[in-house]
């Protein structure tokens, strides 16, 4: 088992980093009913690890007895029906799906699929009290507008036999009357320190010994994202042990990858080369690195290597691509386009500057 | 005529019989049929060669059994339309060339094949090794037609093979309840050529005359899909090529201009090659130049006492394409028009225009044009290649005069030296998407290498005529209008995008067209999502499941990093993964229908 | 195990008024409709204005109030946004409704009980024009048995048409003290401790929306218990606070790139929505006195641009960082470069 999964706090009171809004939680499901609630924060801050625990608070230990279901629905969508492939887990009380997973079929997702759990309330061996099951909505703001539109209904409609609990990385794209419906939970991403402290728990626990600093170069690393940084400390527990204070910490591929790419564009600019490039940027895709995600790496790459003067023009343009990439479909001719209008920026940049 | 069909059948003919039920059974092609007509009415003359007796002598028990099946057939749905075509016969039949004079092939290519015959039909049997003439030549430039007056001039008989005409599935269901065997096309023509080979030609109603000299004709060949049954066929006709004594002409139907992608054709490239290769003689004919064609259509003119105008004529022949099968009957169609005065006023307005600018009087009248107009199509290949190498004018031939609105230097470009980019590629059939990626794939090529601004120009376009497309997704079916709009602005928007991005466009190199990557990226990085889809929930231990992109930029490097320690089994290299497609990719022309099937099962993933 | 559902019930419905008259703050609005409601007889409605003004709560008053309890089921009939509003429904639903002969029941209980029935269309801007156009005969065909309310944030999106047959009511935004009486009434009733400081950051965060405030009212009251204090209201109503604002505009104010990226980063992983980021920014940048019109065009112009694309579904992290460096570069009066054309 992986460290991430291994030292992943089990209950509210375990919890390391958001101990605050832990101790709420809980004492929100003990004292009085429990609200829709949304939790929001950048990835890797501890939302899953928190509604987990929230869920073990509320239905005890069975919460972790979970089967993976591979379910098909069927949905009637006007003229025709359609079959729907969803993958879930599911314990005696909650369920989990990512309805953005359906693609463009998740209005129908929302509508039907979650009408129906809600609707079959579910059986109390003790016969006492209807309960309630809880529905853990994954990526909320990767919902199409009708999709969360059907959704506030549902949520005021079955309210009395089911709880949502809704998750996303940003609540920019959740709509207000989702949102004013919901308790809204901000976590944030933990700070570098409060990660290091993590890491030295863990280098405790699995009896290492750390190098001073050690575990704050990793934090540093990490970009603010726990799940992260100890994936990477445990990378580094298999390469190298006994740590050395010096060591290296592994980068992600992909991310070398990119940099690579960057200095490609730096040091050439010509429609060959974007051509070898274009090349590169597939390779990502096959990997299934999300667009975004390569562009936003390319932009960072990109930025520490620049003067300032061109690093404005960089963020104009790396925003307006990443904006038409949404509205497109195939990610690569946006990336492709931003890549030529910076190379094309960079050598006139050049020129100016070298003659 | 085919009332004398019918006759004909009732006086068992079998063979014909059955054409004409299945002429009756698509009768929805209401000239076809008439065409067909004649054709069969002359093979009445020829001797019967036709080997699969078995089956079409009980098709003629159960034409004469089952009345009531036939009357429907060939009673009720024929009739009506031989009482027209009995008062109007086509005009290609009726004045099909009789003498070489009347030809309208090129003088030359006559005087060839007629000597190449001449000198094989004089000659004693084994002089010539080679008996086989291949002719090759678009629809309607006269090949059989030239075959059948050069033999009649040279005093021979013509025999043959006509590609029968192929039974219907339903119908072959019906005649295997009475035991009937199905034999294909191809079977026949082997036993064919087979008996050719062994016996010459044997013909019962020769049998009369002192022996004449004969020539073998073999039209349209039988249609063969896969490989076998292609090969079996290369295999039949060069054993004809080797053994047949008697003069042979094998016609070829060029299909020159269309999609290249297209299989058939490509198999028909590669039996002449074969044929070429075993010994046999090559003639090509060129589609028949205007002018011929407008002298024989003046002379169908003042033979029927129509009188239509020379512009007309013109028109007509040069719309024809060189075909002058289809110059014929556009001309019949044309008399047919019941308003013809009100049509030719029509027409005397247009010159109006045409005064103007007699310089190009096909453009003014297009729309008037497409009446006779042969339809173009173009292969994808040929469209893309026109917009990648962006062939423009020297110098801009515009005068600038007041209505001309300026435009900055540089967005102005050159005049193109190709039609309206929208007329190709309507002309291409190409999917939007489809010529999208391709223009992508490609056009890096195209570019000076210093040119990175029209790179970037283009990449731009390119975006937005994937916005356009992506616009589709959201849609119902139903707008089904508002989507093909969508489409072809998306197509026009990347092609102008190309034209005009590619603001230099590079002298006229040679370049291989490359399908484009993006579907085997789309494809593996499905497959690779799915791969993870099925780890995510093992490698998180069934508590919760992460997010894919999270387990492709977290999971998956580290665990590579880690052996395979932790989420289990994952490796499967993607390089690996490539080298099966590319393995699929067995050949160019298959692969852009491969791509079309790819695009559609996207399209259904989308919904 | 399974908690009880005791207390699920929602404030903002507890506390909704069931008397037109108790409506807050919209004074005229009232004294046109207690006449009406005196009469009896009512014509088609259209409220208007800003959220959490009173409009619903307006409506299902007056419909309670005209048939009561019981009779209210038969004779309302309420649709939202979020029902399949299409223009099928409008043709079939509404009209099934409307279609259905009024009893003749004589009242009973006090309440007037007019031969009529109420539709109530919530959010009815957010209908489609069709639908709207289909609406127009509908209600001309039954107009003697049926009134319809329609209730929308921006009359501008209801056709002429509709509008006009409608008597219309403007709902104006609440002032600070009425939402204040009406917080501190709620607090008292669900004893709740609210210090000054608290409810006027309250008032100042809910701009005017008396549902919103009452909503983060609760929210906190759920998760930090019966003592509030401004910093829970502002955590739990996802408002960025001002320190936070104020950090990123003075990174822009330097005109240091890295420091304002630094600053963007930050600002993501604190995981503060950027939408609300972008109009917290519109109104400080709106108000302040040191930067020039010209400077302030070119900063909307920007933060208008990017919420667009946030709508889109543009990443929050580039646009983000893409207003910083327009910020940045109009405090820096750089010209404008960037052109979209080559």
């Amino acid at each position: 088992m992986l460290w991430v999964d291994k030292y992943r706090p089990k209950t509210l009171d375990h919890v390391m980093v958001h101990d605050l809004i832990a101790q709420n939680l809980k004492k929100l499901v003990t004292e009085q009913d429990c609200p829709h609630l949304l939790f929001y924060g950048p990835s890797g801050s501890g939302k899953k690890t928190l509604i987990m625990a929230l869920l073990r608070q509320m239905f005890g230990p069975g919460a972790e007895k979970v089967k993976v279901e591979n379910r098909t629905w069927k949905v009637d969508a006007g003229s025709r029906s359609i079959d729907i492939e969803l993958t879930t887990l599911q314990s005696a009380n909650h369920t989990e799906i990512s309805p953005s997973d359906a693609g463009f079929q998740d209005r129908y997702v929302v509508q039907e699929i979650i009408k129906d759990m809600a609707k079959n309330r579910p059986i109390d061996t003790k016969g006492k009290k209807g309960g309630f099951k809880v529905l853990v909505l994954n990526d909320v703001d990767k919902l199409s507008r009708e999709a969360q539109h059907s959704l506030r209904r549902t949520m005021e409609k079955y309210s009395a036999y089911c709880r949502l609990i809704l998750c996303c990385n940003s609540s920019s794209r959740v709509t207000e009357a989702i949102r004013s419906r919901c308790l809204n939970v901000r976590i944030n991403a933990p700070s570098e320190e409060q990660i290091a402290d993590v890491l030295e728990f863990i280098g405790k626990k699995e009896g290492l010994q750390l190098p001073s600093g050690f575990a704050a170069r990793i934090a540093e690393k990490s970009n603010r994202n726990l799940r992260r940084a100890i994936l990477s400390f445990e990378t580094c527990r298999v390469q190298q042990y006994p740590f050395t204070s010096k060591q290296a910490i592994p980068p992600m591929d992909w991310e070398e990858y990119i940099s690579e790419i960057a200095s490609d564009i730096m040091k050439e600019q010509s429609p060959k080369r974007l051509f070898q490039v274009r090349g590169k940027l597939y390779e990502l895709l096959i990997n299934c690195i999300p667009p975004e995600i390569i562009l936003k790496r390319l932009v960072y790459e990109l930025l520490r290597k620049l003067d300032d003067e061109l690093k404005h023009e960089v963020c104009h343009w790396a925003s307006y691509y990443e904006h038409r990439m949404r509205l497109g479909q195939k990610a690569i001719f946006h990336i492709e386009a931003f890549v030529a209008k910076f190379m094309s920026v960079y050598k006139s940049f050049l020129i100016a500057t070298f003659g | 005529m085919s009332k004398r069909n019918n006759v004909v059948l009732l006086s068992s003919d079998d063979d014909d019989g059955s054409i004409n039920r299945s002429l009756s059974s698509n009768h929805c092609y209401k000239t076809k049929p008439k065409l067909k007509n004649s054709t069969t009415s002359r093979r009445l003359k020829k001797p019967r060669l036709s080997t699969s007796q078995t089956r079409f002598s009980i098709l003629h028990q159960i034409n004469l059994l089952d009345e009531d099946f036939n009357e429907m057939f060939t009673g009720s749905k024929v009739s009506p339309d031989t009482q027209r075509s009995s008062t109007l016969e086509q005009w290609v039949d009726k004045y099909k060339p009789c003498s070489l004079e009347e030809l309208a092939v090129h003088k030359k290519k006559v005087e060839e094949v007629k000597s190449w015959f001449e000198e094989r039909l004089k000659a004693s049997k084994g002089v010539y090794k080679n008996n086989v003439l291949v002719i090759s030549g678009q629809a309607g430039v006269g090949k059989s037609a030239a075959i059948h007056v050069i033999a009649s001039h040279l005093g021979a008989a013509v025999c043959g093979w006509n590609t029968p005409t192929p039974v219907l599935w339903q119908e072959h269901l019906y005649n295997s309840g009475a035991g009937a065997q199905y034999t294909s096309k191809l079977d026949e023509f082997e036993n064919f050529v087979e008996r050719i080979r062994k016996y010459g030609i044997i013909s019962t109603s020769f049998t009369g005359e002192s022996k004449p000299s004969a020539i073998l004709l073999i039209d349209d060949l039988p249609m063969t899909n896969g490989k076998a049954a292609f090969g079996r066929l290369k295999d039949c006709l060069q054993l004809l090529v080797y053994s047949t004594q008697i003069p042979t002409a094998i016609l070829f139907t060029d299909y020159g201009n269309t999609d290249s992608a297209d299989y058939n054709a490509r198999c028909l490239e590669e039996l002449q090659l074969s044929l070429e290769s075993s010994g046999a003689c090559k003639v090509a004919f060129n589609p028949i130049t205007t002018n011929s064609i407008k002298k024989t259509l003046f002379r169908i003119c003042q033979m029927e006492h129509r009188d239509v105008s020379a512009d007309h004529v013109d028109n007509i022949a040069k719309a024809s394409g060189g075909d002058i099968r289809h110059a014929i009957t556009s001309l019949q169609f044309f008399c047919l028009k019941p308003n013809q005065v009100h049509s030719l006023s029509l027409f005397t307005h247009s010159p109006g225009v045409l005064k103007d600018e007699c310089n190009k009087p096909v453009r003014s009248n297009d729309g008037y044009y497409l009446h006779y107009g042969r339809d173009e199509t173009l292969s994808l290949f040929h469209a893309l290649g026109k917009f990648l190498h962006n062939k423009r004018e020297t110098q801009s031939s515009i005068e600038y005069d007041q209505d001309s609105f300026l435009i900055q230097e540089r967005f102005s470009r050159l005049p193109l030296k190709m039609d309206v980019p929208e007329k190709i590629l309507c002309q291409s059939h190409a999917q939007p998407g489809l010529v999208t990626g391709f223009l992508h794939e490609n056009v890096l090529d195209f570019l000076d290498d210093e040119a990175i601004d029209d790179a970037w120009t283009l990449s731009s376009y390119l975006g937005d005529a994937d916005i356009l497309l992506a616009k589709l997704r959201g849609m119902l079916s139903s707008d089904s209008d508002t989507g093909s709009v969508l489409q072809s602005a998306a197509a026009s928007v990347a092609v102008r995008g190309v034209l005009f991005g590619n603001s230099q466009p590079l002298s006229s190199r040679w370049h291989t067209i490359r399908r484009p990557q993006l579907w085997h990226v789309e494809k593996a990085s499905l497959h690779k999502k799915n791969e993870m889809l099925r780890l995510r929930f093992p490698a998180c231990k069934c508590l919760s499941s992460y997010h894919i992109s999270v387990m492709a930029t977290e999971y998956m490097p580290i665990s590579k990093l880690l052996g395979n320690r932790a989420c289990g089994v994952y490796h499967e290299p993607h390089q690996e993964l490539l080298k099966n497609m590319d393995m699929e990719d067995v050949g160019f022309d298959q692969m852009s229908l491969y791509e079309q099937l790819e695009t559609s099962d996207d399209d259904i993933e989308d919904w | 195990m399974a908690p009880i559902l005791h207390s699920s019930q929602q404030w903002v419905e507890k506390y909704r008024p069931k008397q037109v008259k108790d409506v807050a703050h919209q004074d005229e609005v009232v004294r046109v409709l207690t006449n009406t409601l005196e009469t009896g007889s009512c014509p088609h409605m259209l409220f208007y204005g800003p959220p959490g003004t009173g409009k619903t709560t307006t409506a299902l008053a007056i419909a309670h109030q005209l048939f009561g309890s019981e009779l209210y089921k038969s004779r309302v009939l309420e649709l939202n946004a979020s029902d399949d509003r299409g223009i099928n429904v409008v043709r079939t639903k509404i009209k099934d409704f409307a279609a259905v002969a009024v009893g003749t029941n004589h009242p009973k209980s006090g309440y007037p009980c007019p031969p009529f029935k109420i539709i109530v269309l919530d959010e009815a801007d957010s209908m489609t024009e069709d639908a709207q156009n289909a609406l127009r005969r509908t209600m001309e065909t039954y107009s003697k048995v049926t009134r319809f309310f329609f209730i929308c944030n921006y009359i501008s999106r209801i056709i002429e048409p509709l509008a006009s047959r409608c008597a219309k009511f403007r709902f104006k935004p609440l002032s600070e003290d009425i939402m204040s009486s009406r917080i501190l009434y709620i607090c008292k009733e669900e004893g709740l401790n609210l210090d000054d400081e608290a409810l006027s950051t309250l008032s100042s965060i809910s701009q005017g929306d008396l549902r919103r405030a009452i909503t983060y009212l609760q929210s906190a009251a759920r998760l930090f218990g019966s003592s509030i204090s401004s910093k829970d209201l502002i955590s739990v109503s996802g408002v960025v606070p001002s320190e936070v604002v104020e950090g990123l505009l003075a990174a822009c104010k330097s005109g240091n790139f890295d420091l304002a990226n630094k600053e963007v980063n930050n600002f993501i992983a604190e995981g503060y929505p950027v939408s609300q980021m972008l109009n917290q920014l519109i109104d400080i940048i709106v108000d302040k006195d040191d930067i020039s019109d010209e400077q302030k065009a070119r900063i909307c112009k920007k933060l208008g641009e990017v919420d667009k694309r946030l709508v889109d579904g543009a990443d929050e992290y580039l646009q983000l960082l893409d207003v910083a460096s327009n910020t940045m570069q109009a405090f820096g009066d750089k010209p404008e470069g960037f052109t979209y054309e080559g």
